[in-house]
């Protein structure tokens, strides 16, 4: 029976494993990422890479991050821009959603830092090697909890 | 399904704590009843993997595209070990790759977990009838599956349909929550082929483990 139960669990680890590489972002996680000139403009996407077309942007000032500056909404490649009032000095809150699902990036204007691209979220690379720690400690815990007792 | 941090107010985010906590104390008190209650862990740390590792796996339905989440096959498979084991596989999912957050972690669980308990006495009720069939072994099994992902779909629904934000526009948002609802009629009829599936596999392969659950 020990056997067998170390025959399947081996078989499942091998095809975790073998899952986690090959299939890259694909959840509904999303991703923004954005880019700073004389306008701001975001770039939104679910975690497959798919934009969020359609998705609405909530745009919140720094004086007043409890209501919102400015509303709209992403175009079919989930782009959205928009010239934030360089008068307002502090960290923007941009947030899109759709379905429930979404994201908020924090974009810092003035306060004497140099305007710097940025984007929420994490890269493939780090999402994989998280993903085969945790597969990992799952099949640890269940190889332990299988061991023979001495 | 997975609803991220910032979507929710507060009381809500508190209320899916507040029945997240009894449900996993309730879940864990029926594991410890259980004669030998460290049996079953092997399998729900696998399964916990599992449940971790298919939110990535989506199936395009247009409009939208969806993700597999097996909550019912874990309920069919591991009874109320699956409460805990999809909490922890959503704790995971937060803090690794922010598929939902730690904030809706507690309505997260209750949006995917009660259901699987719902799936668990779904399954269990070929054993009132011809409990070695195929057939019924296979029939119930879809129920499972279906009735683990449909159940979700109505909870996230309804959880979001009631607490949208300010700032965003009603009617676009709701919109967008009932398409993503019909799109997840069909992944619910492919977790059930899924489910029914492996049950019927592990009932020809090893029977056992369709009795521990």
């Amino acid at each position: 029976m020990h056997v067998k139960w170390r025959f399947l669990i081996a078989l499942v680890s091998i095809l975790l494993m073998l899952v986690v590489p090959v299939t890259t972002a694909y959840a509904h996680g999303a991703r923004i990422e954005y880019t700073v000139d004389m306008a701001i403009e975001i770039v939104a996407s679910y975690d497959n890479g798919e934009p969020m077309a359609g998705a609405q942007v909530v745009v919140y000032a720094p004086d007043n991050p409890s209501s919102h500056w400015l509303t709209g909404v992403c175009d079919d490649e989930g782009r959205f821009s928009f010239v934030p009032d360089t008068s307002i000095q502090g960290t923007w809150d941009v947030q899109v959603r759709q379905a429930g699902h979404g994201d908020m990036v924090h974009i810092p204007i003035g306060e004497g830092k140099s305007p710097q691209d940025g984007a929420s979220g994490n890269t493939v690379l780090q999402i994989v090697l998280t993903s085969a720690c945790v597969i990992w400690g799952f099949i640890g815990t269940a190889l332990f909890f299988t061991r023979r007792r001495a | 399904m997975h609803i991220p941090d910032g979507v929710l107010p507060v009381t809500v985010v508190a209320a899916g704590y507040a029945v997240a906590v009894p449900a996993t104390w309730y879940a864990i008190r029926k594991i410890n009843q259980k004669e030998n209650p460290r049996e079953g862990v092997p399998r729900a740390s696998l399964l916990t993997a599992a449940f971790f590792v298919v939110s990535w796996i989506h199936i395009p339905i247009p409009p939208a595209s969806v993700h597999l989440v097996l909550n019912g096959l874990l309920g069919a498979l591991l009874g109320y070990f699956a409460f805990p084991a999809i909490l922890i596989g959503l704790f995971f999912q937060a803090v690794m790759f922010q598929h939902g957050g730690l904030t809706t972690l507690g309505v997260n669980s209750v949006i995917m977990g009660l259901p699987a308990l719902l799936s668990y006495h779904v399954f269990r009720l070929r054993n009132m009838l011809k409990k070695d069939s195929p057939v019924m072994t296979g029939i119930f099994g879809f129920l499972a599956g279906f009735t683990g992902i449909g159940v979700s779909v109505i909870l996230f629904v309804v959880i979001l349909i009631t607490n949208i934000s300010t700032g965003l526009d009603v009617e676009t948002e709701r919109m967008a929550i009932y398409a993503l609802a019909l799109a997840h009629l069909p992944l619910a009829a492919i977790e059930g082929v899924f489910t029914a599936l492996i049950t019927v596999f592990l009932q020809r392969v090893r029977p056992r483990l369709l009795d521990i659950a």
